[in-house]
């Protein structure tokens, strides 16, 4: 099937990533992009769930948020957050080097991207650590002792369940982004030809939003 | 939805920068913000704070201000959430006592407690 397709498809002098069943690349580009937000709207709701648990909890023990939120290290959180905020710029400028066709410069701006989401995952993993040495852990797994005020694990259910999904999200994102950069370096990648870079992207930006809000929420309670 | 390339504009570098530039000050302003005792409204600025970020990554990093169709359709989800948020703290505020489902109140004891007596575990009291 896809042979005879690429046969065709190579008589007819037909752009060589145009699925068969669109007219055009502008209309293909149109078409997956509803697609992508399609799913990201499904992500919103998904993590829109862990924040609506968060905000009942919040709401109703304030206090054991607030004690709780202490044994977060504000400094490691802000430096997660610029270094998140940094790799949607590179990840932007990526797909701007891909529309432009800088094939360079958007293999550089992959890598770099790449980087800066394993160094995310670098500070979360000391910050882990650090809640698991003192038994911060979620709901029963809670073995911290010398609390101040009582439920403060619920704040670690929720800390781990959203930060971890979210780190999970990193890690999927890591993974299209090599993906990306394996199409980049082959010289897949043009002006006319940018979509998967383009999509990629609008994923990596609702991981870097949904960070967005989680911080604040996490670690500036006061 | 037009096929023209017109429909998908290219961005200047230099508009980027400026948006990461606004993304990392809002950064600092909201852990100022924190710093500061403004009562019951710290988590309303730093939310709102939050949203001013998220709309710049929406609107130039996702090109939502070009993009005016899957706007609807973001802003549809963001909808969604926004009514199922805002019922159940509807619900929830005619509560009195709200609980994990692995705690059943009151307890003899709750994860962390420093003396294990039965307390409750929203509020720290002693049960009688």
């Amino acid at each position: 099937m896809s042979q005879a397709i690429t046969t065709v498809h190579a008589e007819q002098d037909h752009p060589q990533f145009l699925q068969h069943h669109f007219n055009d690349m502008g209309q293909q580009l149109d078409a997956t992009k509803i697609g992508m937000w399609l799913f990201l709207v499904t992500e919103v709701l998904l993590f829109g769930g862990l924040f609506v648990g968060y905000g009942i909890m919040h709401a109703k023990h304030p206090e054991a948020f607030l004690a709780a939120h202490h044994y977060l290290d504000r400094t490691m959180g802000t430096l997660n957050t610029v270094v998140l905020l940094t790799s949607s710029f590179t990840m932007v400028m990526g797909v701007w080097a891909a529309q432009t066709s800088r094939r360079k410069l958007l293999i550089l701006f992959l890598v770099l991207t790449l980087l800066l989401a394993g160094a995310f995952l670098v500070v979360k993993f000391f910050e882990y650590q650090h809640k698991f040495e003192l038994g911060l852990l979620p709901g029963s797994f809670y073995t911290h002792r010398g609390d101040t005020v009582p439920g403060q694990f619920m704040f670690f259910s929720f800390y781990f369940l959203m930060t971890g999904l979210h780190g999970f999200h990193v890690i999927g994102g890591m993974c299209a982004i090599t993906w990306l950069l394996i199409r980049a370096i082959r010289g897949d990648f043009s002006a006319s030809y940018y979509g998967p870079v383009d999509l990629v992207g609008l994923y990596w930006h609702l991981v870097d939003m949904i960070w967005i809000y989680l911080f604040p929420l996490m670690y500036l309670i006061s | 939805m037009e096929n023209t390339a017109h429909s998908h504009p290219v961005t200047s570098p230099k508009v980027y920068l400026g948006v990461l530039a606004a993304l990392l000050a809002l950064t600092a302003i909201t852990v100022t913000a924190a710093g500061i005792d403004f009562g019951a409204y710290n988590t309303v600025i730093a939310l709102i704070i939050a949203t001013m970020k998220a709309s710049l990554v929406a609107l130039f990093f996702m090109h939502l201000r070009h993009d005016k169709f899957n706007a609807v359709v973001f802003l549809g989800g963001v909808l969604f959430l926004a009514i199922f948020l805002i019922f159940t703290l509807f619900d929830i505020d005619s509560r009195v006592l709200v609980l994990p489902g692995n705690l059943k109140a009151p307890v003899q004891e709750f994860p962390g407690a420093p003396l294990n007596k039965p307390v409750r575990p929203s509020t720290g009291s002693a049960v009688s």
